[in-house]
């Protein structure tokens, strides 16, 4: 068996649909700016209606055309809002998908590293555990709220971002990166559990909150171990953090920005090893996307381009 | 003549406390004897050790390219539940006269058995779900049952008891892994392509973990076939 494997080759069962891991990453680099964001999406868009062919996202695209995750990505969770639940179930597969790929991270770890400290090996192999245990936790609560596994197509951006063939950069990629992440969504999640009074879902995601601050606290730990006495190797792996940040910040989607979907959890962040310093540059390259204003705007000019585009081409094979 | 508490300096200055040990209740059979003196012992640890640190590493690798999702859960468990095997082993060494860094010393008995190791680690790609845990749950995983058994009883039971308690829970733990694995297995193989695969790679695998001489390297030494 080879080391180090490219995402595209994580294995899914028939149920799985892949989407292609540009668009997700294209979020990342979004300017402040609704043309840039209007033209990039118009690029997008034909990729995008492939990947949503057939998955429960096709209304959603059929309701506003190739700019429908902007709406899901900048605005808060609510159940009152439309499409409220789609937009939930949109939410909780990505979980579950993240879940799964994280699950592969820690795994490949073990494979990938085989030199490293036997620590390091304990560590990655109760995170396995945990995030074997993280996917079946969230494919239940998906059934719970009345989705299913594969309803909506699986980026698998997440894997690409941080799985780095350098073991402190992969590390600070899923351990501090994506786990970081996690616990950003998942108190996100809590709080909306909370909101709409489900107990069910509150209990199990602060579990799984509380298991993933473990997997941070094990980035920060293993980041130190594996740099010591190297400052340049530190720094290069903290760019690679805070590149993987970036990416995973969804052009200010995950942000401390006051329109922000998605808050840093801060207070959880602090337990799991991450020092304020680190939070406040986090918080600064988050917020460099767009504004909420911005993407609500390019939304609506995409919903009215796809709209006409498609009347026009009604009109045209009519003729 | 008052009761005497403590002994005193002569010979029959004994106390009057009459001889009695809680190991005599119920009364205790075992013999001062074993297979494998410390030297013996240790080495077999570092053997049972290594087996276990591949096992868990091979999993980790394998769990991104099996495309079933329960099994890529379960996995995550056993590998968690490997880990802690190899760590308990590793633990043991200091205690076995190994040195206080022998924590993390895994030795393979032999080239044949690493290369035994290797092949069960080969399969990759996502349609080979069968004969990655095939090699695993149809080949390594019983023979380290066997093995680990068989050092139960062979073993001194007083002497190097601590072996025994620590085998003991993870035997436990294995006959759990090999429950799990034989329900996978019947629910993948559905079809007598998939069962003649199973039986081809398992049969493969059993031959040259044969003549590697298992995880201790002792199979023809010993002229057991099972030990």
């Amino acid at each position: 068996m080879k080391r180090f494997i490219p995402h595209h080759e994580l294995a899914r069962d028939s149920r799985f649909v892949r989407q292609d891991n540009a668009q997700a990453n294209v979020l990342a680099t979004l300017p402040d700016d609704v043309d840039a964001v209007v033209e990039v999406f118009q690029k997008f868009a034909p990729m995008i209606e492939a990947s949503v062919q057939g998955t429960a996202a096709q209304p959603l695209f059929e309701k506003y055309g190739p700019g429908f995750v902007l709406t899901v990505l900048n605005e808060p969770l609510d159940p009152d809002a439309p499409a409220g639940l789609t937009r939930l179930l949109l939410r909780m597969h990505g979980i579950f998908v993240g879940e799964l790929q994280a699950l592969e991270g820690a795994a490949r770890s073990l494979w990938d590293f085989p030199d490293a400290p036997w620590e390091f090996k304990m560590n990655m192999a109760r995170q396995c555990w945990d995030e074997g245990r993280h996917v079946q936790i969230f494919e239940k609560l998906l059934t719970h709220l009345g989705g299913e596994v594969g309803m909506f197509p699986e980026s698998t951006f997440l894997f690409e971002a941080a799985c780095s063939e350098d073991p402190a950069m992969r590390v600070a990629g899923v351990n501090r990166g994506l786990e970081g992440l996690a616990c950003d969504v998942f108190r996100d999640m809590i709080r909306y559990a909370e909101k709409t009074d489900d107990a069910v879902m509150k209990q199990a995601v602060d579990y799984v909150l509380a298991d993933e601050i473990t997997h941070v606290r094990f980035g920060s730990e293993w980041v130190r171990e594996f740099t010591k006495g190297d400052p340049d190797y530190l720094e290069r792996t903290q760019a690679y953090r805070r590149e993987v940040d970036k990416r995973f910040s969804f052009g200010g989607a995950r942000s401390d920005r006051e329109d922000a979907a998605i808050p840093i959890a801060w207070e959880d962040r602090i337990e799991a090893g991450f020092t304020e310093e680190e939070l406040k540059e986090l918080a600064a390259l988050s917020g460099e996307g767009p504004s909420k204003q911005t993407l609500v705007e390019a939304a609506r000019i995409l919903r009215e381009r796809y709209f006409a585009d498609k009347a026009s081409a009604g009109k045209e094979s009519a003729s | 003549m008052s009761e005497r508490m403590y002994p005193g300096m002569s010979a029959d200055e004994h106390t009057t406390f009459p001889p009695y040990s809680a190991f005599d209740i119920p009364a205790d059979l075992r013999q001062l004897h074993g297979r494998y003196d410390v030297e013996a012992t240790a080495r077999r640890v570092r053997n049972f050790r290594y087996a276990e640190e591949w096992l868990m590493m091979m999993l980790g690798g394998w769990i991104a390219t099996i495309p079933e999702v329960p099994v890529k859960t379960g996995l995550g468990k056993i590998i968690w539940e490997t880990a802690q095997a190899a760590n308990e082993f590793g633990k043991r060494l200091p205690e076995l006269r190994c040195g206080r860094k022998a924590v993390q010393t895994s030795e393979a008995p032999n080239n044949a058995f690493a290369d035994f190791i290797q092949a069960v680690a080969e399969p990759e790609t996502p349609n080979l779900t069968v004969e990655k845990l095939s090699g695993v749950f149809d080949v390594l995983i019983p023979h380290q049952v066997e093995v680990y058994e068989r050092h139960n009883r062979e073993t001194d039971a007083i002497c190097d008891a601590p072996t025994i308690e620590l085998l003991d829970h993870i035997l436990r733990r294995k006959r759990q892994h090999l429950a799990w694995s034989e329900e996978v297995l019947a629910t993948l193989c559905t079809d007598d392509a998939l069962v003649a695969r199973r039986k081809a790679r398992t049969e493969a695998l059993q031959a040259q973990l044969v003549a590697s001489g298992g995880v201790t390297g002792k199979l023809g030494e010993a002229k057991q076939p099972n030990a």
